[in-house]
């Protein structure tokens, strides 16, 4: 069955008419670009997503690779096509500079394009983005050495990578990491240890992988303050030759959901020949990655909002087709039976899919258009308050998408009722893929932790105040274009809990009690994305009032005042359990479970 | 060798087109346009055949202005350059006329047209234009039977060149023909002679350099006066449910008698 992965004319106006890419697109860093050039990629995409990467996206989740003889991993032949369809269509270096071969577009147009192909077929994407950001890793803190070496045959789509850093004992705490590296007299190192979990580790889509690892130098500090960044390769040159690095795929993880991409153990220096190549300085490691960090965070929240969105568009299309059961007061059993979409729980279902799907897009996008400003803004002031915000909102928007898009996934095969439930529709396999969203790239609860215990004290408050500022203006704005107290009010007393809820965990941090404040970071996290994504829906009801689409502006009417009554209205009374310093599992003794 | 391919800006197929109230023509607010896909595919066509044999291919619309855009997405599939016709709705004739003024301008060795746009659906413009210019013409190319895949296409091509003439594997009833035409000559695609490529995100910064010439089409001296006039647009009538009869006496009762068809 057809589906158009998102809401075309949605996505336009968020861009459009939202998020100002005209205004983004006059800044001198756009002056190759123009709103052409980024609706024509946005049509390339679409179209690979949809005639490319959709129709590939079942046969890959059935046949899940595994492990063959030698450490061998082969690839479906669906994504030996799709890696060099995306290749050709220049997703790698899309939103990198002219001066690494990229094309400089803006991450606002970049990330609304490659929506769609996380859309189509997440673990085809999956390939090239952790390219990206690894190449990323060594562009931004190696040498030109390592930029010759390795990048550039990555942005050229010849090589992949990875991100190296979970081990067996170190997963979400990154300060036990212990593969070692030891130097050698050629100033490279050889690398020892085990990474697990490890996405594209290995693969036969290209002939090489370069793998961004963390370890530790001999005699380093213990903790975070001794793990240096390295580049290493599965295969290294030797005379123009690849040969083998002694890095070995030792297990293919068996997982629940992105079954096209596998993720595996790899084994480093076994023999002893691994070799290593340090990135930038010693001891740097987590410095580096966490830049890199929020940028992969801003992924994984936009591919729960795509596989969110993915498996909505397939439930209205079955609830338009699926003649099931009369209206409630229809008496005659002879009659004909309705399609479900005519059930108001049915509509209510996909009314909720939709305030999460798209207001967890607008949250995304708003991001991908802070990442610009704050690059590219000529003014350095605009520049530091887009990435204050930007970093307030990173945590956010990568939790809110995977934990409520969780619940859209689940909605979406709700709708197909039985037939939801077995492999004959794909909205079981969406569901399986979104559930790792809440756990990788930083846990849920790792991302409440960020977003209390870093992001909202960070400068003083300024991102948090900066944020109140900007609500308060869209607040103002709403008012002007008339939109009704319903849609204001559940808003402005979000915002109001939300200071509230801040100030009171952050005078309980102030007076030394940091355990009593980051112990409602799961509460303040909902606190936060119900008011963020209220502020989004407010945003897009402010923009709707000028919309000749009458269908679009009442969508989005109906979206945004479905958030306020359903959703922001939860804010005060989250205030209020966290005011009342209500953590009974804290005290929880594991004998009483 | 020169090929001139035309390219008409037409409705997205994945979108609803709505009719206006009054029916004199569709919602253009908020419905994005397109290059027509049959002509995707004569686009394709000619890279592959310039590809082949060297030259040029240069990309025709006629439209409004926002057509370049259907222009330049040609161009970043690789067509060297393009040429907009600036003029309002044309009827096929019309069509077909104003491209006979530009093939004596441009003197292609062949032109290549999508089969027909999808959005009138009207499979005219192509065998026009043959008769305007006394050309050959071979229409509705397409695959040798039992091809699939684009590489399979790639390696046994529904059109080939050779010493001037080309041969064309086209759709007939019941089956391929394959007719040998001599050039120049005009052809015209059918949905199965290839897969079009993806215009690149490289291939899109490229065609922003490249030419577009715009003429008005006032200037051609080109009778244009509508042969087809357009009474009325209408949605078509919304399919009736499906019945369930009792048994084949039924079934071909109402098939004689309500439905008509025995």
């Amino acid at each position: 069955m057809s589906n158009p992965l998102f809401s075309d004319r949605h996505v336009d106006f968020l861009l459009r008419e939202v998020l100002d890419l005209p205004g983004l697109l006059a800044l001198p860093a756009f002056v190759e670009h123009s709103e052409e050039t980024c609706a024509m990629y946005m049509d390339a995409c679409r179209k690979v997503a949809r005639q490319v990467l959709l129709p590939s996206y079942g046969p890959v989740d059935a046949a899940a690779p595994g492990l063959e003889a030698g450490g061998q991993v082969r690839l479906h032949r669906d994504m030996h096509e799709a890696h060099r369809t995306l290749v050709e269509l220049g997703v790698l270096t899309a939103a990198r500079p002219e001066a690494v071969g990229g094309t400089g577009l803006p991450m606002l147009a970049t990330a609304a394009s490659h929506a769609y192909l996380m859309a189509g077929n997440l673990a085809a994407y999956a390939l090239e983005g952790l390219t990206t950001g690894a190449a990323r890793l060594i562009e931004s803190f190696g040498d030109d050495d390592l930029r010759a070496r390795f990048m550039r045959k990555m942005y050229d789509g010849e090589w992949t990578g990875t991100m190296a850093l979970t081990e067996p004992q170190a997963g979400s705490s990154l300060s036990d990491v212990a593969t070692k590296a030891t130097p050698a007299a050629d100033g490279t190192f050889r690398i020892s240890g085990t990474k697990v979990f490890i996405s594209g580790g290995a693969h036969d889509v290209a002939e090489n992988i370069i793998h961004l690892t963390l370890a530790r130098i001999e005699g380093a500090p213990a903790g975070i303050k001794g793990v240096s960044l390295f580049a290493v390769p599965a295969k290294r040159e030797v005379n123009g030759k690849l040969v083998d690095n002694d890095v070995l795929c030792s297990s293919v993880f068996h997982k629940v959901g992105w079954r096209g991409l596998p993720s595996v153990q790899l084994s480093f220096g076994d023999r002893g020949e691994c070799h290593g190549w340090l990135v930038g300085a010693p001891h740097q490691g987590i410095k580096y990655m966490f830049q890199m960090m929020n940028e992969a965070r801003l992924m994984v929240g936009l591919n729960a909002v795509a596989s969110a969105s993915v498996a909505f568009h397939a439930a209205i299309a079955y609830a338009q087709d699926r003649p099931q059961g009369r209206p409630l007061t229809a008496k005659d059993p002879t009659t004909p039976q309705i399609p479900i979409i005519e059930h108001a729980d049915v509509r209510r279902m996909l009314l909720r899919q939709k305030a999460i799907v798209e207001g967890g897009l607008a949250l995304l996008l708003e991001c991908a258009r802070l990442t610009d400003l704050s690059e590219h803004h000529p003014d350095p002031a605009e520049r530091k308050a887009a990435f204050l915000l930007l970093d307030l909102l990173t945590p956010i928007a990568k939790t809110f998408p995977a934990e409520y898009g969780f619940e859209a996934n689940t909605l979406a095969i709700q709708i197909h009722g039985g037939y939801g439930y077995t492999s004959e529709y794909p909205v079981e396999a969406w569901w399986r893929d979104q559930k790792l969203n809440t756990i990788h790239e930083g846990t849920s609860g790792i991302q409440g932790l960020d977003l209390l215990g870093r992001k909202m004290v960070a400068e003083g408050g300024a991102g948090l105040r900066d944020l109140a500022g900007r609500v308060t203006a869209t607040l103002a704005k709403a008012s002007q274009a008339g939109l009704p107290a319903t849609l204001t009010e559940p808003l402005s007393a979000a915002l109001q809990a939300w200071l509230q809820a801040s100030a009171t965990l952050g005078a309980k941090g102030a007076t030394g009690d940091v355990d009593g404040m980051l112990r409602h970071s799961a509460d303040y996290m909902s606190l936060a994305s119900v008011t963020v994504v209220g502020w989004m829906w407010l945003r897009q009801a402010v923009a709707a009032t000028n919309a000749t689409d009458r269908d679009l502006a009442q969508g989005v009417d109906a979206a945004a005042r479905y958030w306020m009554a359903t959703e922001a209205t939860k804010a005060p009374a989250l205030a209020a359990r966290i005011a009342s310093g209500e953590d009974s599992y804290a005290a929880l003794d594991p004998a009483w479970l | 060798m020169k090929i001139l391919v035309t390219v008409k800006r037409v409705t997205d197929y994945e979108r609803k087109v709505k009719i206006k109230p009054d029916g004199s023509g569709f919602e253009t607010e908020g419905m994005n346009f397109v290059p027509n896909p049959f002509d995707e595919i004569a686009v394709e066509e000619a890279l592959r055949l310039t590809k082949e044999h060297g030259g040029d291919v240069v990309v025709v619309s006629i439209g409004p202005n926002d057509a370049t855009q259907q222009i330049r997405q040609a161009l970043a599939m690789g067509a060297q350059r393009g040429i907009l016709v600036q003029a309002g709705e044309l009827d096929s004739d019309a069509v077909a006329r104003v491209l006979q003024k530009l093939v004596e301008k441009e003197n292609p060795d062949l032109v290549l047209m999508g089969k027909q746009a999808t959005d009138d659906d009207a499979n005219q413009a192509g065998q026009l234009l043959a008769g305007y210019l006394g050309w050959p013409q071979a229409t509705f190319a397409s695959k040798t039977e039992g091809l699939e895949s684009a590489e399979e296409k790639a390696q046994k091509p529904g059109v080939k060149v050779a010493d001037g003439w080309a041969s064309v594997a086209r759709e007939a009833d019941g089956g391929i023909e394959t007719i040998k035409v001599q050039l120049p000559a005009v052809i015209t695609t059918d949905l199965r002679l290839n897969h079009p490529r993806f215009a690149s995100l490289p291939g899109i910064m490229k065609a922003k350099k490249k030419p577009i010439e715009e003429i008005p089409v006032a200037s051609l001296g080109v009778d244009i006066t509508p042969k087809v006039r357009v009474l009325k647009y209408e949605e078509p009538p919304a399919r009736l449910a499906g019945v369930k009869v009792a048994d084949v006496d039924e079934l071909v009762n109402k098939l004689k008698n309500e439905a008509k068809v025995i």
